[in-house]
């Protein structure tokens, strides 16, 4: 390649050869420049919450306000049962829903389940004890950390629409509602992408 | 070395430690030194991690029994 390049431009004379540098040089500027546009630009991490357990939620918010403590992006995509994290009350029962809707949101409530050992309810509370007892974070904590360190939350519109649930049942915290697309766009951003 | 700020963690465990030591690196100047007091045993290993990330310079872990001392110079 380099060879070519000196064959064609010895004949041209210095005029040529000295063209070709300064175009190199121009060419090298940019492409630094280009890398620290790249430096500057903060690392993405995307988190889609499916779950609506409390291990799995505390899980997540840890990994994401890590992340967020060590300078990068941070997206929540909450769908499906990751909705009841987001619950402001307990039942989350309005008038527009049918009875199917209304089933859902009673029996899946923002009183959050942990995946093994729930015992109707006596395993979560013994969880929240032991971890207050350890002086671990509390998923409120956690959630009010995140915030702070502007982790962003999408709330999946499908599940919303298939569970009956609109602004108004979810806390103000919910950065935005949106599809799939929108969790697509800022996955292939990301460095790092947990399905939780 | 002399610390310009000294942060207590002992008792919390992950992720405290580095939440606490983001919020608190924030109000140094750069080239200050932060000292963290932390009694998780990941820790260890979590705070050179966390400074390849955010770029501020990882000094040293001191050990004292089950209590580490980790020192963070800020970029």
């Amino acid at each position: 390649m380099f060879s070519t390049y000196v064959l064609r431009a010895v004949p041209c004379g210095v005029d040529k050869v000295r063209k070709m540098r300064e175009a190199a040089q121009q060419q090298d500027r940019r492409l630094s420049g280009l890398r620290e546009i790249k430096m500057d630009q903060k690392e993405k991490m995307s988190i889609i919450l499916f779950s609506g357990e409390l291990d799995k939620a505390i899980a997540a918010f840890i990994l994401a306000t890590t992340a967020a403590s060590s300078n990068m992006d941070v997206t929540i995509y909450f769908t499906f049962w990751g909705l009841n994290v987001l619950k402001k009350t307990k039942l989350s029962i309005t008038r527009a829903q049918n009875i199917l809707q209304k089933m859902f949101n009673v029996f899946s409530t923002s009183k959050l389940p942990i995946s093994k050992l729930n015992m109707f309810g006596l395993g979560p509370w013994m969880m929240k004890r032991l971890m207050k007892k350890s002086k671990m974070a509390s998923l409120e904590d956690l959630m009010k950390i995140a915030k702070q360190l502007n982790v962003k939350y999408i709330a999946c519109t499908t599940s919303c629409g298939v569970m009956g649930l609109n602004k108004e049942n979810l806390i103000e915290d919910v950065d935005e509602f949106a599809g799939a697309m929108t969790y697509i766009e800022e996955a292939r951003k990301s460095k790092v992408n947990l399905f939780i | 070395m002399k610390p310009n700020k000294t942060l207590d963690c002992t008792g919390l465990f992950c992720p405290m430690p580095i939440i606490n030591a983001k919020t608190e690196i924030e109000k140094i100047n750069s080239g200050d030194i932060i000292e963290i007091i932390a009694d998780d045993p990941g820790f260890e290993k979590d705070l050179p991690a966390w400074c390849k990330v955010t770029g501020h310079q990882f000094l040293e872990i001191k050990k004292e029994g089950a209590v580490l001392k980790g020192y963070v110079k800020k970029k």
